[in-house]
C-alpha cells in the first residue's frame, strides 16, 4: 500500500514538475546567449493562461483531433508512471518495462501524427511525416540500448536495472554502460525534439517538427499537448538519470530515505537539463536529411554497447 | 586494483574507438584533427594507466611522447597542410555517413567476435580493451578505404598507427622503449614525407 | 458433438454451400445460402478448434476407400492443427459474413455464384491442410486450396492487372508444389507416404537429404508465406481478389505456409543444425525489412496491406527461426518460447489483417477508388467503418493496449533471453535482430499512420471519396467481429498464450506451467506485462485529461483551418501519401532507388510562369528485377526454342511421339 501510494505520488511530483525543468532549461538557455530571460515558472503561467482560453476548432477536422490530445496526455502519464523516481521499489514493475515505455510513447506519437493530419493542413502533414519518420529510426537504437542495459540486469524492467546498477556500480563504469548512456542521449533529444534534431522555439520554420503538428491546437488542448511534450522530456531525463547513474535513489520505504532522495532527483534533473541547455545553445540544427546520420551514430554506439556487455558479462 | 586497472584501460580505448567513429559523422578535415588529437590523448591516457597500474615505468615516457607528438607536434603539421590545401570544401567519401557508421559498427562487432579466442588466452587484466583495440584498427582502415582525399587517409592511416600502439600497449604492455622510439620516429618522418607529398597528389590524382 | 461429426458437419456446410451458390433460384439466394453455410462451417471449424486445442488430445483417422491409389486418406486433429483450424476460422468468419453485403452487387452476374462456389471449396481446401497427415491427402487439399484462390484472384475480368497477377501467382503456387512434392519424396524413401511413417524416418537422413528436404520445403512454404524472395506474387495476387478473400489469403492461406513450416521442421523432422535456424532468422528479418519499406512507399491501399502482411510473415519467421535454433542448441525452453511467440503472432496478424482487408475493401466499395491519394475525409461520411479501420490500424502499429502490440513486446523479450542465455558466438546476431524488428516496428507504426491519416482524415480529395456512403450493416458486423478480437487478445494475451504451451508441448517442447493471471509472465523473461492494467492506467489518465480539457465550461468556436494564417483551404494543399513517405524514401535511397521525373509545361513569355508541373516518384524494384529478370528471359528464350518445333506438319509432330519415348526409356534405363 505504502509502495502504491509512493508511486502515485511519485507520478504526481513527475508531472508537476515538467513544466519547471522546461522553464528552467529555457531560462539557462536565455542566461548563456546573453537575454535575461524568462523565469523558470514561466510555463506554469503560460498552462493556466492556456487552460482558461477558448478554443479554436478547424471545421475541416473530426474527432480524431479531440481525441488525440487526450491520448496524448494519457499515454506520456502512463509512461510517466512506469518510471522510478524516487524509489527502486516499483509497483509499476509490475504494469510494464521499458519495452511497454517504448510502446506507450509510440502510442502518444501515433495520435499526435494522427492530430496533425486530421485538419489536412499542409504544415499539421509535414510535421506528422517527419515526426513518424524520426519516431521509426529511434526505435532500433532505443532496442538496442535497452538490451544492453538488460544483459547485465537481466530483466527489462526498470526497478530491475536501477537496483542491478546500485548493486554492482564498477559495471557501471564500463564501455557498455557508458556508450549505452550516449546512444539513449541521442535518442531522447530525437525522440523529445530538441536541437540538433528539432528547435523546441520556433514556430513558422520550414523546417519544424513537432510544433507542426500542434499548430491547430489552442486552448486548454493546445495547453494539455505542451504539458505532455514536458513531461516526456521530463520523464526521459529521470530515466536517463535513473538507469544510468541511480546512486542516490530510495532502496527502502522510509520518510528519511525518501525525502533525500527527492534531494538527489532534483539535483541530477538540475544537472542534466543544464547539460541540455548548454548542448542547445552550442549546436546549430541540423539539417533534415542529415537526422538518419546522427540516428546512426546512436544506433552505432548501442551496437557496440551490446556487443561489449557481451563479452564483460 | 585489478578490476579499477582493467575498467580504466577499457574505458580509455572505447573512447579512441568512439572518437573513431564520431568522425565519420564529421565533414571537415579541421573536425579530422581534432578529432585524432583526442584520440591521441586517449591513448596517452591509456598508456600512463598501464605505466602505474602494470609497473612498467618507461611507459610513462612513452605515454609524454605520444602526447606530444601525436597529440601536438602531428596535429599542427596536419593543419598547416590542410590551411595549404587550395580545395577546403567539405570531404566528399565514397560511402556516405549512414552507410559509414553501419559499416563501422559491424566491424566493430566483428573484431569482438574474432578477438574472442585471443581474448582468452591473454590473462592480463587489460584483456577486455584487445577486441576495442582490434576494432579501431578495422575503422581506421575503413576510414583510409572509403575517403577521398589525401589527407583524410592521412588522419585515418595514423589512426590506424594509434589503434597498433593500443593494442601493444594493452596486449603486452607496450614494445620495448627502443622500438616505441623507432616507431615515433617513423610515424614524424612518414607524414613530413606526406605534407610534401600531398599537394601533389591531390593535383595529380583529383577527380 | 465427436471430432468426426464436427468435420463432417464442417466440410458438408461448405459442400452444401457450394452446391448451392450453383444451382440457388436466384443469385441474391446464392448470395445468401452459400455463405450462411461457410459461415456456419467456420464457427463449428471455430469451436472444434478451440476445443481440440484445449484437450490437447490427437485424433487419428484412416480410411483407403479415398484416394486409394495413392494410399488412402489420414486425417489427424492434433493441438497444432486445430489451432490453424482457428486461425483459418477466424478469418473465415467475419469474412463469410462480409460477403453478404459485399457482394450484392455481383448478383445478376453468372459470375456472382462462381465467387461463392469457389469461396467455399477455398475455405474446405485450408480447413483441410492442417487436418492431412499423409502427404496424398495434404498434397490434394493444399492444390484445392491454390485453385480455388487462383480462380479467384482472377474472377475480375474487367480487372486487367488481375490477369498479370494470376499468371505470377500460378506460377509461383506450382513451382512451390513441385518442390514441396520432391521434399516430401525424399522423406519418404520406401514410399510409405504417411506422416507417421516420417517422424520415424526422418532423424535417419543423410545430412544432403536433409538440407535438400530443409531447402525443398523452406522454399515451397515460404513462397505460400511470401518469404522474400519468393514474394513477388503476393502483392500482386492479393488486391486483385475480392477483399473478403484478399482478407482470407492474407490471414489464413498464407499461414498456412507457417504451418507447414512448422509441422515439418518442428514435428516430423529431428533438431537441425543451427545453420538452419540462422537462415530462417535472417529470412525473417529480411521479409519483414521488406515488407514494411514496400508498403510504406506504396500508395495502392490493398497493396499496402499485402506488403504488411509480407513485413508480418517476416515477423512470424523471426521467431520460428529462433525456436529452430533454439531447438538446434538445445535450449527447449526458449524453442518453446520462440514457437509460441510465432503462433501467437499468426493469430494475433491474422486478425487484426482480415479487420484491415475488410475495411479497405468496404472503402474501395463506397469510393470505387483504391489509391491512398484519392481518399481522404472518409471519417466523417463512414464513421463506423473509420472507427473499427482505426483498430486495426492501432494493432498494426503495435501500440498497447492492442495485440499487435503483445506480439512485438514478446519477439523483443524472446530475442533478448536468447542474447542471455546462450553462448556468445550465437548471441552476437540476435541484437541485429532486435534492431531489425524495432525497425520494422517502427516504420510499420508509420505506414499505419499514413494509412488511415491519409485515407481517412483530413479533406476528400476526389468525387468517389467526397460521395462515399457507410457500408451496409452485414459488412459493418463482419468488421466488428475481429475488431473486438483485437481488443481481446490485447488485453488478456494471457488466455491465447496458456493455450499455445499446449501446441508446443504436444510438439516435445513443454513450455512448463504459465501463469493463466492477467499478466504476462513468463519464465527465462525478467519482467511482465499487465496490459489490462496499462489500459486502465490509459483509460484513467485519458478520462481526466478529457475533464481538464473539457469539463469546465471552455468556449468553442468552428472556424477555417489557421495553418499559419494561410487562405484558401482545398484537398489540393494536402499532405499526400506520397509526400508523407518522402523522407523515408530520401533515407532508404540505396533501398528504393527512387526514380524522379518532373516535367514542367512553362509559359512562352517566361520560364517562371509555369502552367502545369507533373511529377512520378517511382520505386524500383530492383530486387525483383535482379531475380526474376533472368528467369522470365530464359523462360521466353526457352519457348522461342520450342516454338520452333512447330512446323505445321503432321508427320513431323507423329514422328517427335516416338522420340520422345525412346528418350524417356533411355532415360529411365540411365537412372536405373
Amino acid at each position: 500500500m505504502a509502495a502504491l501510494l509512493l508511486a502515485a505520488a511519485e507520478l504526481v511530483l513527475l508531472m508537476a514538475l515538467a513544466p519547471g525543468v522546461v522553464g528552467y532549461t529555457r531560462w539557462v538557455k536565455a542566461r548563456l546567449q546573453g537575454r535575461r530571460g524568462a523565469g523558470v515558472l514561466q510555463p506554469y503561467r503560460e498552462l493556466r493562461k492556456t487552460f482558461g482560453k477558448s478554443m479554436v476548432i478547424a471545421d475541416s477536422a473530426s474527432w480524431i483531433f479531440h481525441l488525440a490530445p487526450w491520448v496524448v496526455t494519457a499515454s506520456t502519464v502512463a509512461a510517466a508512471a512506469l518510471v522510478p523516481v524516487v524509489s527502486v521499489h516499483q509497483p509499476a514493475d509490475q504494469l510494464g518495462d521499458l519495452f511497454a515505455l517504448m510502446a506507450l510513447l509510440i502510442l502518444g506519437t501515433v495520435f499526435l501524427a494522427l492530430g496533425g493530419l486530421d485538419p489536412g493542413t499542409a504544415f499539421g502533414g509535414m510535421g506528422s511525416s517527419r515526426e513518424m519518420t524520426v519516431a521509426a529510426l529511434t526505435e532500433p537504437t532505443l532496442a538496442i540500448a535497452v538490451l544492453a542495459l538488460a544483459l547485465t540486469s537481466g530483466s527489462t524492467s526498470l526497478g530491475a536495472i536501477a537496483g542491478t546498477v546500485l548493486a554492482n556500480p564498477a559495471n557501471a563504469i564500463g564501455p557498455g554502460h557508458a556508450l549505452a548512456f550516449a546512444a539513449f542521449l541521442i535518442a531522447m533529444l530525437a525522440e523529445t525534439g530538441r536541437l540538433p534534431i528539432d528547435n523546441p522555439a520556433t514556430h513558422l520554420e520550414l523546417t519544424m517538427i513537432h510544433e507542426a503538428m500542434i499548430l491547430e491546437y489552442s486552448g486548454p488542448y493546445l495547453a494539455l499537448l505542451e504539458w505532455a511534450a514536458a513531461t516526456k522530456l521530463t520523464l526521459l531525463l529521470v530515466l536517463a538519470a535513473n538507469m544510468f547513474a541511480p546512486w542516490g535513489i530510495a532502496t527502502a520505504i522510509e520518510p528519511g530515505a525518501v525525502a533525500r532522495s527527492v534531494g538527489v532527483i532534483l539535483a541530477k534533473l538540475l544537472v542534466l537539463a543544464t547539460l541540455l541547455a548548454v548542448l542547445e545553445t552550442r549546436v546549430a540544427k541540423l539539417r533534415l536529411f542529415r537526422v538518419p546520420e546522427l540516428l546512426a551514430v546512436s544506433f552505432t554506439l548501442a551496437l557496440l554497447a551490446a556487443t561489449s556487455s557481451f563479452f564483460s558479462r | 586494483m585489478d578490476l579499477i586497472f582493467s575498467r580504466l584501460t577499457m574505458t580509455g580505448a572505447s573512447a579512441m574507438l568512439l572518437v573513431a567513429l564520431a568522425m565519420m559523422w564529421r565533414r571537415h578535415v579541421p573536425a579530422y584533427i581534432s578529432a585524432f588529437r583526442l584520440q591521441s590523448a586517449a591513448l596517452a591516457f591509456v598508456g600512463a594507466v598501464v605505466a602505474w597500474f602494470g609497473d612498467v615505468p618507461e611507459l610513462f615516457l612513452v605515454a609524454a611522447l605520444i602526447l606530444a607528438l601525436k597529440g601536438w607536434i602531428v596535429p599542427r603539421i596536419l593543419t598547416r597542410m590542410e590551411a595549404r590545401r587550395p580545395d577546403a570544401r567539405a570531404l566528399q567519401p565514397l560511402v556516405n555517413t549512414e552507410m559509414s557508421l553501419l559499416i563501422s559498427g559491424a566491424l566493430a562487432v566483428a573484431a569482438y567476435e574474432l578477438s574472442r579466442p585471443v581474448a582468452e588466452v591473454v590473462n592480463l587484466p587489460t584483456r577486455g580493451g584487445l577486441p576495442l583495440a582490434l576494432a579501431l584498427i578495422m575503422v581506421s582502415l575503413f576510414v583510409v578505404v572509403s575517403r577521398r582525399q589525401a589527407i583524410a587517409q592521412i588522419v585515418g592511416f595514423l589512426m590506424l598507427e594509434n589503434g597498433i600502439a593500443l593494442l601493444a600497449l594493452l596486449g603486452a604492455y607496450g614494445v620495448p622503449l627502443v622500438v616505441e622510439l623507432g616507431v615515433f620516429l617513423d610515424v614524424l618522418l612518414g607524414v613530413l614525407v606526406m605534407q610534401a607529398l600531398v599537394p601533389r597528389m591531390e593535383s595529380t590524382v583529383a577527380r | 458433438m465427436t471430432i468426426p461429426d464436427t468435420l463432417l458437419l464442417i466440410f458438408g456446410a461448405l459442400a452444401a454451400g457450394a452446391i448451392a451458390a450453383l444451382v440457388a433460384p436466384s443469385g441474391a439466394w446464392a448470395r445468401r445460402v452459400s455463405l450462411a453455410s461457410a459461415f456456419l462451417a467456420c464457427a463449428a471449424a471455430l469451436a472444434l478448434g478451440i476445443q481440440a486445442v484445449q484437450s490437447g488430445a490427437v485424433w487419428i483417422w484412416h480410411s483407403d476407400a479415398v484416394l486409394s491409389p495413392l494410399g488412402g486418406i489420414t486425417l489427424r486433429l492434433d493441438p497444432l492443427g486445430a489451432f490453424f483450424l482457428v486461425i483459418v476460422a477466424v478469418a473465415g468468419l467475419p469474412a463469410s459474413l462480409y460477403g453478404v453485403g459485399y457482394l450484392r452487387h455481383l448478383d445478376a452476374r453468372p459470375r456472382g455464384r462462381a465467387v461463392h462456389a469457389l469461396m467455399n471449396a477455398f475455405l474446405a481446401g485450408m480447413y483441410a491442410v492442417p487436418l492431412a497427415d499423409n502427404v496424398a491427402m495434404f498434397l490434394f487439399a493444399w492444390e484445392v486450396m491454390a485453385l480455388a484462390s487462383y480462380l479467384l484472384v482472377v474472377s475480375d475480368p474487367e480487372d486487367e492487372t488481375a490477369a498479370a497477377a494470376g499468371v505470377w501467382y500460378a506460377v509461383m503456387t506450382h513451382g512451390g508444389f513441385l518442390a514441396l512434392l520432391a521434399a516430401f519424396l525424399l522423406l519418404a524413401p520406401d514410399q510409405r507416404l504417411e506422416f507417421d511413417a516420417m517422424r520415424a524416418t526422418a532423424g535417419g537422413l543423410s545430412p544432403a537429404a536433409t538440407m535438400a528436404v530443409v531447402l525443398l520445403s523452406v522454399a515451397a512454404f515460404g513462397s505460400k508465406a511470401g518469404l522474400v524472395p519468393l514474394h513477388v506474387w503476393l502483392p500482386r495476387a492479393h488486391p486483385a481478389a475480392p477483399s473478403h478473400v484478399s482478407a482470407l489469403m492474407s490471414a489464413a492461406m498464407v499461414k498456412l505456409g507457417v504451418y507447414g513450416v512448422v509441422r515439418l521442421l518442428f514435428d516430423i523432422m529431428p533438431p537441425l543444425p543451427l545453420g538452419w535456424g540462422a537462415l530462417l532468422l535472417g529470412l525473417g528479418v529480411l521479409t519483414a525489412l521488406t515488407g514494411v519499406l514496400y508498403s510504406v512507399a506504396e500508395t495502392h491501399l490493398k497493396r499496402i496491406l499485402a506488403y504488411s502482411t509480407i513485413e508480418n510473415v517476416g515477423f512470424i519467421f523471426v521467431a520460428l527461426g529462433f525456436a529452430l535454433l533454439m531447438r538446434g542448441y538445445g535450449h527447449g525452453a526458449l524453442a518453446a518460447m520462440g514457437l509460441m511467440v510465432a503462433l501467437l503472432h499468426t493469430l494475433n496478424h491474422a486478425v487484426f489483417k482480415t479487420l484491415l482487408f475488410l475495411a479497405a475493401g468496404a472503402v474501395v466499395h463506397a469510393t470505387h477508388a483504391s489509391s491512398l491519394e484519392a481518399l481522404g475525409g472518409l471519417i466523417k461520411r463512414m464513421p463506423h467503418t473509420a472507427v473499427l479501420c482505426l483498430v486495426g490500424i492501432l494493432a498494426l502499429a503495435a501500440v498497447p493496449p492492442f495485440n499487435g502490440f503483445t506480439s512485438e513486446w514478446l519477439t523483443f523479450q524472446l530475442l533478448i533471453a536468447g542474447a542471455r542465455y546462450t553462448a556468445p558466438s550465437l548471441a552476437i546476431m540476435l541484437p541485429l535482430a532486435l534492431a531489425a524488428v524495432a525497425l520494422v516496428a517502427g516504420l510499420a507504426a508509420l505506414s499505419a499512420v499514413r494509412l488511415f491519416g491519409i485515407g481517412f482524415l483530413a479533406l476528400p480529395r476526389t468525387e468517389g471519396a467526397r460521395e462515399a456512403r457507410e457500408a451496409p450493416l452485414s459488412m459493418r458486423a463482419a468488421m466488428a467481429l475481429p475488431a473486438a478480437a483485437c481488443v481481446a487478445l490485447g488485453l488478456m494475451p494471457t488466455v491465447a498464450l496458456t493455450r499455445l504451451a499446449a501446441v508446443t508441448s504436444d510438439l516435445g517442447l513443454p513450455m512448463g506451467q504459465l501463469d493463466t493471471g492477467t499478466s504476462l509472465v513468463l519464465p527465462l523473461v525478467g519482467s511482465r506485462l499487465a496490459p489490462l492494467a496499462i489500459a486502465a492506467l490509459l483509460g484513467g489518465a485519458g478520462l481526466g485529461a478529457a475533464f481538464i480539457s473539457r469539463g469546465r465550461r471552455t468556449r468553442v468556436r468552428i472556424d477555417s483551418a489557421w495553418n499559419c494564417g494561410r487562405i484558401i483551404q482545398s484537398p489540393r494543399t494536402e499532405y499526400t501519401a506520397a509526400a508523407f513517405a518522402e523522407p523515408l524514401k530520401r533515407v532508404f535511397t540505396g533501398f528504393y532507388r527512387p526514380m524522379h521525373e518532373v516535367t514542367v509545361d512553362v509559359h512562352p513569355a517566361s520560364p517562371y510562369f509555369v502552367r502545369a508541373m507533373t511529377l512520378r516518384a517511382d520505386v524500383v524494384p530492383w530486387m525483383e528485377q535482379a531475380l526474376y529478370g533472368p528467369v522470365v528471359r530464359g523462360a521466353r528464350l526457352a519457348t522461342d526454342l520450342v516454338s520452333r518445333i512447330h512446323t505445321g506438319s503432321i508427320h513431323w509432330y507423329l514422328t517427335l511421339l516416338p522420340i520422345a519415348l525412346f528418350a524417356l526409356l533411355l532415360l529411365a534405363r540411365w537412372i536405373r
